[in-house]
């Protein structure tokens, strides 16, 4: 099994969902530092579209052909469940868990 | 105008359709969701049993030899091998089916072991698609309910007015505002999965539901159609059918007696047996046989008249190298040889379909990431479910004119289904635990257990006010589900294995979970009262 796909997968959708929460007023203004340009706003949906999609490419590393769509539904999906989770009680953690993420799977990746 | 009007008595469908389907649906789901580790769950209730770590072909060797000093006279041994998810070997003669009962090895000196009967994961996996009652009655509540289930699904896609303006939104303690956040993100960000699991619940059992454009296709014939869907199939069973009257029903499909010769040696009753011929080593057909399948992929083995010149070995592999659910799917080889008699056939499309949606279904594809995936879906259906279930009280408690005794009945099979039902599963995992290893019967004394306590929680559910019903429930599990290793370690000896651990750890957290919810409705109490300050009317059975 390929842990190190998996746990790409897992962030990519992560951070996919949270483009598109992003991209929404109401959390943008709730998770963001108003200081931050609204432009950026704009660019959350493509961003976390193109993540998504990044995310189908992994989920093919780890299970082949037709699974790795059934994966990928289900990672994003709770993803999207843990985000909704995270958005009240962790507001924080919700937004920094992507690059966390990211940087535990790079560690994995070059150790 | 036209429009509300839709909406409400879409709205009404839901709430009916949820409601009085939603109990069963909540215990279809829950127990579904933990058949999704059946044989992990079953593992661990069968402490006497330890993993050896011994290959798949080297085990089939020792259960021959097993099988050679003790029953060389039979015409069938039904041998299942060690796998990843059941390190277990288990030997059988006779016309079992396979899993049924049967002495355990083990595999590495063939020593016998005694292990403690127990109805095992396996209940879990039942009772999803039967609900303990008779099999045909079962899977048509169950069903019913599945087609409930899309009904509400579908209702709820239309009620619901912000499905997109609202995906990431959850506001918790606000009361009927929070449930229906939860309610309504577990159902919108699952949809899929949601739709997926309850569609293709439905499409397994097709032939039960549906027959009738097979039954006008082959004029009723269902014999007919099993002979155009699988041919070899049912050359098979019509010969062995010819041969055995009495024998094939129960053998269909599952074991013993291919082709023509088999037929012929088929029991020690039959007139001329062939001449004895010595079984090639099983390990070797094991071997042979990962080859097509990958290593590890053989979960078992029939072997039909061991020591004769028509030895057959059928050789089968665990579900999940695909998609498809090949249940039944085998190769043959001949015994002597070793040569391929018959490999499986690829299924013909309409079968493939199915099959796949099925697959779908058993989550026996992906490895354990999958099967986790699909358990935490699982667990999130069965919130959706749950939180369906107490905005109905939720709402009617609000409304002056609702029927108090029927939200009183209402409260109380909430309780008795979401809490009453989880703590009936971790009392079972007790049981297994407290009943004496060598009790006569043992599986039906954990079923009555397991029966029992659901019960007394129906009984405590209707005696207790509603929140105090909930809490004290959600704590009953969450100590027994928090408890449960200690009790491992006090009542087996065995080493806790890397499939025993992580079922502990998988109770210990939702214990966790349950303790965490019981924890929190003292302050769902506070929080309501705050709310509301002054109430028209005295609420019977609510504590605010």
């Amino acid at each position: 099994m390929n842990g190190s796909a998996l746990l790409a997968s897992l962030v990519l959708a992560y951070a996919g969902m949270l483009g598109f929460c992003l991209g929404k007023e109401r959390h943008w203004k709730q998770l963001v530092n108003p200081s931050v340009p609204v432009l950026l706003r704009r660019l959350c949906v493509p961003v976390g579209a193109l993540l998504l999609g990044l995310a189908v490419y992994t989920a093919t590393r780890v299970w082949p052909g037709g699974m790795a769509l059934v994966g990928w539904f289900g990672l994003i999906s709770l993803a999207g469940f843990a985000l909704l989770l995270l958005i009240p009680y962790a507001p924080r953690v919700a937004t920094g868990l992507p690059v966390v993420g990211g940087m535990v799977w790079a560690g994995w990746v070059l150790i | 105008m036209k429009q509300k009007t839709v909406t409400q008595s879409m709205s009404w469908l839901h709430t009916w359709c949820g409601l009085l389907l939603g109990w069963v649906l909540f215990a279809i789901f829950l127990t579904g969701t933990l058949a999704v580790f059946d044989k992990e769950i079953s593992w661990w209730m069968q402490p006497e049993l330890t993993d050896q770590a011994q290959s798949p072909a080297a085990a089939a060797n020792v259960a021959q030899r097993w099988l050679m000093a003790r029953h060389a006279d039979e015409s069938n041994w039904n041998i299942s091998l060690p796998t990843e998810r059941s390190p277990d070997l288990g030997v059988s003669v006779g016309e079992r089916r396979r899993g049924g009962g049967g002495t355990h090895l083990d595999p590495l000196t063939g020593e016998p072991i005694e292990a403690r009967e127990t109805i095992g994961g396996n209940f879990f996996f039942h009772f999803h698609y039967t609900l303990h009652m008779p099999r045909l009655l079962g899977v048509w509540v169950v069903g019913f309910a599945a087609m409930a289930m899309l009904v509400a699904l579908i209702s709820g896609i239309v009620i619901h007015k912000k499905i997109f303006k609202e995906f990431f939104t959850f506001r918790p303690a606000k009361g009927q505002r929070s449930w229906l956040d939860g309610h309504n993100a577990s159902a919108v960000l699952l949809l899929p999965f949601h739709l997926m699991i309850t569609y293709t619940g439905l499409v397994i059992f097709f032939l039960i539901y549906m027959p009738a454009a097979v039954d006008a296709l082959y004029d009723g014939d269902r014999q007919a159609y099993f002979r155009d869907a699988q041919p070899a199939r049912a050359a098979e069973q019509s010969q062995r059918e010819q041969q055995a009257p009495q024998g094939g029903q129960a053998a269909r499909g599952e074991q013993s007696g291919r082709g023509e010769q088999a037929s012929r040696g088929e029991g020690r009753s039959k007139p001329v047996a062939s001449p004895s011929a010595p079984l090639l080593p099983l390990g070797e057909i094991v071997s042979r046989a990962e080859k097509h399948y990958g290593a590890g992929m053989i979960g078992g083995l029939a072997v039909s008249n061991p020591g004769r010149a028509n030895a057959e070995v059928t050789a089968r592999p665990v579900l999940g190298n695909r998609m498809e659910l090949t249940k039944g799917e085998g190769m043959v080889f001949n015994g002597v040889t070793g040569e391929l008699i018959r490999a499986p056939e690829p299924s013909r499309t309409s079968q493939l379909t199915q099959r796949v949606m099925a697959g779908l279904h058993f989550a026996q594809f992906g490895g354990y990431p999958m099967r986790w995936l699909y358990f935490i879906c699982g667990l999130v259906s069965c919130a959706m479910i749950a939180t369906g279930l107490v905005l109905y009280t939720v709402k009617q408690r609000k409304q002056t004119k609702a029927n108090q005794a029927f939200l009183r009945f209402v409260e109380s099979t909430n309780v008795a289904i979401v809490a009453g039902l989880s703590l009936a599963c971790v009392a079972l995992l007790w049981s297994n635990r407290l009943l004496p290893a060598e009790l006569a019967s043992r599986q039906d004394w954990e079923l009555r257990l397991f029966f029992g306590i659901w019960a007394l929680s129906w009984l405590h559910a209707w005696v207790r006010k509603p929140l105090s019903a909930w809490r004290e429930q959600l704590s009953g599990a969450a100590v027994l589900a928090l408890t449960l290793p200690v009790l491992d370690l006090m009542t087996t000896n065995t080493s806790l294995d890397g499939i025993r651990l992580p079922v502990l750890a998988s109770v210990f957290a939702m214990g966790l979970l349950a303790g965490w919810t019981a924890w929190k409705i003292p302050t769902i109490v506070a929080a309501r009262k705050a709310r509301q300050p002054r109430l028209d009317r005295p609420v019977p059975g609510v504590s605010s």
